[in-house]
């Protein structure tokens, strides 16, 4: 139980997760337990040691989605994005923002086979795997929202505020992306801006290929964040950037026929906040079993115990859904809009209510951070947020079922 | 030159283990399985050893269940270039395990045997040693360095109180210890990889090896339990207690 069936998976699938879990076990959850004062460093370049990076190359999962035939591994593409789901998870398991720094990559690698030119396929994928610090951003998010792109409003005053303008053989990038993941740390971004301001964003955005060194981009700052704090999450800001016209790679319809390979990353945060689930349950479950109050170890006390198969079935229920829905994906099947929508969703809520239960089992402990329940609390919370908002994942699963009549655009404010 | 390394399926290392109820062996329904730790060692050594071109070929060899086709890929993953799954779906004794290992070792005439001292199961610590007598052959156990020269092998065991470096001619068989190295991780893409690598499944009775038990196990039961330690109110009070309870003084 609460782990991933053995029976349902392959062979492959089987070896990588246990060969990732005895690096996450040996290597990961070591450093977090004993440098959690360095979640707080205000210095963001300090919190993760780069040994733990190191280490993800060892086990190959920083490069997940390169095709083989520029050096990176083919997994089998019917089930390429249940393992994506069983490596994330096991990740998450030690560490969250661990998880959302590796899987930004994958993610970002599967647009960039899809979409990219050979010639800068062959020119940056070498380089991603080359260099063990190498990450990959992808931005969406501004600070007029991103609530309205998620669902989308397909109207032109819902539209990104992020132009690109075609100048002879140059995009020149005007605007201001925030909240991006690997945002502050990146080598690489994929942007999507506006490129026809008539038409609604399904048919008005494109999206380009940033390397980090292009004049006219800067990245102002790191935020900081209540969780996943050792993912470092970035604002940008695009001056008269100018990026030459290959660098192009989905042209208007970006958003929209694009959007289907953002199917991917909903399943990868949701067993992202699975492992969260999973490692409180774990911890939890340790400790209710050493632990005495009352002259009995807490799991003897029947209110503890109950709480505790309450998060035993959380954990199942939503280990349920996102296996149904990565199925769905990897199977391309119809309804797999929805049900990664709410595999995100039924993720993010129902793992928060185990994290919540984890904090209280544990007492005052719970609270302390060197105790590290309380990042667990921190990590699963600000799921909610991530990917899209809970009510925004829930309209969107609404209007995919009923598309005729819900989530019509409100219109601007009078 | 050839290696031949044997790995073991055993119970994960981490899992902690229960006796069943009615006392006639560990209960393995649903436990977490992983390859021998000493295995990974010994695995661990014949790659390097081919890694520093020392080596040709490395043949994996497991005795046990269909499962342990995970143990052999994940050897094929660590770089091991193929495999052998002799299916025995019961518990093998050492000395049948040795027999069937000499097998192997007769048909593919490997320069160098490798296993690990001991597998932490039943703990024997009898495979290597029944092995190199049943072939004839110099054996080093314990090695925590192995250094290959020109037909012959340095060893350095680690014995009682000390180290002892012994030398011996090829083919020999050497059982690993654990400081001989520390095994690497089989990375995702080299699982994929081996994935296409070649094991061959066989049974026992393709090499003429019987697996009749020799021994009988007649009960299998836990530690144990340790009781709760008690506070003592004053030093008066421990001596007495050390004295009259435990016995001790
Ligand atoms: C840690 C973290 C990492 C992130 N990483 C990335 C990244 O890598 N790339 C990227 O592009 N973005 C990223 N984001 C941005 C993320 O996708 C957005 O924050 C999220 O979608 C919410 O958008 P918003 O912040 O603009 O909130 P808003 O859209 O302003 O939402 C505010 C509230 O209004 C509600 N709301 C909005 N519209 C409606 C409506 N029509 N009907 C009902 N309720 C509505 C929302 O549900 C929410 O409760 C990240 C965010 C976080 C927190
Ligand atoms: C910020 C903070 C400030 C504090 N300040 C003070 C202070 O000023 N002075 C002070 O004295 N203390 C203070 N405390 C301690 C606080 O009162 C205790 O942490 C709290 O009462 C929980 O006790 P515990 O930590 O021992 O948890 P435990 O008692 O170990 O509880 C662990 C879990 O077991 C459950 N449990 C325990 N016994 C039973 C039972 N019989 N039946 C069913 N379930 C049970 C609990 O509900 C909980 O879920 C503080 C704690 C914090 C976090």
């Amino acid at each position: 139980m609460i782990h991933a069936d053995d029976g349902s998976l392959s062979e492959e699938q089987r070896l990588m997760r246990d060969s990732c879990r005895s690096y996450i076990d040996d290597v990961v959850t070591p450093f977090i337990r004993a440098n959690w004062q360095r979640e707080w460093d205000m210095t963001p370049g300090e919190r993760l040691s780069p040994e733990i990076l190191q280490g993800a190359e060892q086990i190959g999962v920083r490069t997940l989605g390169v095709p083989e035939e520029f050096g990176g591994i083919d997994l089998d593409r019917e089930s390429e994005v249940r393992t994506f789901a069983l490596i994330s998870e096991e990740i998450a398991r030690g560490d969250s923002g661990l998880s959302d720094k590796l899987v930004q990559n994958w993610k970002v690698s599967i647009l960039l086979r899809e979409f990219a030119p050979k010639h800068l396929q062959a020119k940056w994928f070498p380089r991603l795997l080359e260099d063990p610090q190498f990450l990959l951003a992808h931005c969406l998010t501004e600070p007029r929202g991103a609530s309205d792109r998620w669902l989308p409003y397909n109207v032109p005053e819902a539209s990104m505020n992020t132009r690109a303008v075609l100048d002879g053989d140059h995009w020149v990038i005007n605007g201001r992306k925030q909240f991006i993941s690997n945002g502050y740390d990146a080598s690489l971004y994929v942007v999507y801006a506006n490129t026809n301001p008539k038409v609604g964003m399904l048919q008005g955005t494109s999206s380009f290929l940033v390397p980090r060194d292009t004049p006219g981009f800067t990245v102002t700052k790191c935020n900081e964040t209540m969780g996943c704090r050792f993912m470092n999450n970035g604002e940008l800001v695009f001056e008269d950037c100018r990026i030459p016209a290959d660098h192009l790679l989905v042209k208007d319809q970006a958003m929209g026929s694009a959007g289907q390979y953002f199917r991917a990353g909903k399943i990868i945060q949701a067993a992202k906040n699975l492992g969260v689930g999973v490692a409180c349950f774990e911890r939890t479950a340790d400790y209710v079993q050493n632990y005495v109050q009352g002259g009995r170890i807490l799991i003897k006390h029947q209110a503890v115990a109950i709480r505790l198969a309450d998060m035993a079935t959380r954990i199942e229920a939503v280990r349920a859904l996102v296996e149904r829905a990565s199925k769905a994906v990897d199977e391309n099947h119809p309804d797999a809009d929805i049900l990664c929508n709410m595999a995100k969703v039924y993720a993010s809520e129902e793992i928060m209510k185990v994290a919540t239960h984890a904090l209280e089992l544990h007492g005052g402990n719970g609270a302390m951070l060197e105790f590290g329940i309380e990042k667990l609390f921190r990590d699963a919370a600000i799921f909610l947020h991530m990917d899209a908002t809970v009510d925004v994942s829930n309209m969107k699963i609404i209007k995919n079922m009923f598309p005729k009549t819900a989530g019509k655009y409100a219109g601007p404010e009078e | 030159m050839k290696i031949l390394v044997a790995v073991k399926m055993v119970t994960d290392p981490n899992v902690k283990v229960r006796a069943l109820t009615d006392g006639t062996g560990p209960d393995l329904a649903s436990v977490k399985m992983a390859m021998n730790p000493f295995d990974e060692i010994a695995v661990e050594e014949a790659v390097r050893l081919k890694e520093a071109g020392l080596a040709t070929e490395i043949v994996a060899v497991s005795i046990g269940p269909a499962k342990a086709s995970d143990t052999l890929r994940t050897a094929l993953a660590m770089g091991a270039d193929r495999g052998i799954l002799i299916r025995a779906d019961q518990a093998v004794e050492p000395l049948a395990v040795a027999k069937l290992l000499r097998a192997v070792a007769d048909e593919e005439a490997p320069d160098l045997v490798l296993t690990g001292k001991q597998a932490i199961d039943d703990d024997s610590n009898q495979t290597g040693q029944m092995l190199a007598a049943l072939l004839g052959w110099g054996q080093a156990t314990f090695a925590s360095r192995v250094k290959l020269g020109d037909g012959t092998l340095e060893v350095t065991r680690e014995v009682d109180g000390g180290l002892q470096t012994i030398g011996l001619s090829l083919p020999a068989v050497v059982t690993a210890d654990l400081r001989l190295n520390e095994p690497r991780y089989a990375s995702l893409p080299n699982i994929m990889k081996a994935k296409k690598k070649p094991i061959a499944e066989k049974s026992p009775a393709d090499y003429g090896v019987s697996l009749e038990p020799r021994l009988r196990v007649i009960r299998v039961e836990e530690p144990p339990t340790r009781q709760a330690g008690i506070k003592v109110g004053s030093a008066a009070e421990l001596v007495q207690r050390l004295h009259n309870e435990a016995g001790v003084l």
